[in-house]
């Protein structure tokens, strides 16, 4: 059985005690940028370059997001001396790639088929671009949720220190879009 | 089934998830250097709020001073004014009501003295106690422009110290 939404929303896990560490060092690089250090954006970019990832790949077609990727650091290398608080570079630059993703299919591009290249040669790479579609289908908030933590392997809080968003809202996220991941895969024999 | 190991990977291993992370796993980033163009420059972040708060601090400045001065030249006016025509002995200036005929009979000295320091007409003159309130009026902007001068100080401060860790609370849906 499940734990309810209300039990996990009251009993919200710990913040992982490397977060604060983490939000420290980001204002030390951010800091650093602004003062003409490219060394400290390629480690900004090290850091966060998942969670653009992830965010992209629950939005956009696979074979564009390396791509935008690399068009969404540049975009906030560009505007970095724009962001007020150093500490909120991770939800900054989350909300640069949600931003860009809907550009992205603002300016409709056409659809990219998923042939068997894209796919992949083997089966366990056609089965996750599957998975993938199943993700994409399911409301918006569990999407992101989802890959962030089954595909870039992040834990619950280090989604929620990186995106902004509060652990107890990840945890219901996760939950709830983990069920109805299940119910799109048949997995519910084993509930 | 408790959810911990879909959380933060603790507990007891729940087999669906870790068989969807093996294979969703397969499309995870893998790391591609980041290329930054020689020419691209990050542009210094632009602090206005020293020089909004020096221009501030310096009107204020302006006003309190113009203030001062005003209150000042109301007060000075009638003492100026009875120095400058105590050596007439008869004639009694009244700077709300010249007496333009009797003018006529004033030395060019006095009459040069009176141009000079008649006040202005839409200058009223004070009595004793309006002159102490317009000083305690002058005293209360003084404090008041004290206090202000402190508050921008302390704002001041609280900008240049680092910002709270910034979380978006309450949010259950993205984008």
């Amino acid at each position: 059985m499940y734990a309810t939404a209300d039990m996990l929303l009251t009993s919200p896990a710990p913040a992982a005690p490397e977060q604060s560490h983490e939000t420290a060092i980001e204002v030390v690089l951010v800091k650093a940028v602004l003062e003409g250090d490219r060394d400290g954006f390629t480690r900004l970019y090290d850091l966060y370059a998942p969670l653009v990832h992830g965010i992209l790949l629950a939005r956009v077609p696979r074979a564009e997001v390396d791509d935008l990727v690399q068009d969404i650091f540049l975009h906030a290398y560009k505007k970095l001396h724009t962001l007020r608080e150093s500490s909120s570079f991770g939800p900054w630059i989350a909300m640069i790639a949600r931003n860009r993703a809907v550009d992205f299919h603002r300016r409709k591009h056409e659809t990219v088929e998923i042939n068997d290249e894209l796919r992949g040669s083997n089966t366990q790479d056609s089965r996750a671009t599957e998975i993938l579609e199943l993700i994409r289908n399911l409301p918006e908030a569990y999407r992101e949720t989802l890959v962030l933590r089954l595909v870039e392997g992040m834990t619950g809080p280090e989604i929620a220190g990186r995106t902004g968003l509060t652990a107890a809202s990840v945890r219901v996220n996760l939950h709830r879009g983990m069920k109805l991941l299940r119910e799109q895969l048949g997995f519910m024999e084993g509930l | 089934m408790n959810d911990d190991y879909l959380w933060d990977k603790t507990g007891e291993p729940d087999p669906q998830v870790q068989e969807l992370e093996e294979i969703l796993g397969t499309l995870r980033y893998q790391r591609k250097p980041l290329q930054i163009p020689n020419e691209l420059r990050v542009p210094q972040r632009r602090n206005y709020f020293p020089w909004l708060a020096i221009a501030a601090g310096v009107l204020l400045a302006i006003l309190a001073g113009g203030i001062w001065l005003s209150t000042r030249s109301r007060g000075d006016a009638p003492q100026r004014q009875a120095e400058v025509l105590s050596p007439a002995p008869v004639k009694e200036v009244t700077p709300s009501v010249p007496k333009t005929p009797e003018r006529k009979n004033e030395s060019p000295e006095e009459m040069v003295a009176v141009h000079k320091h008649r006040p202005r007409s839409s200058t009223p003159v004070l009595s004793k106690q309006e002159h102490e309130e317009a000083l305690m009026a002058k005293e209360q902007v003084m404090l008041a422009l004290r206090l202000t001068t402190e508050k921008l100080s302390l704002v001041h401060k609280k900008t240049q110290n680092a910002y709270p860790a910034n979380q978006i609370k309450n949010q259950h849906r993205v984008g």
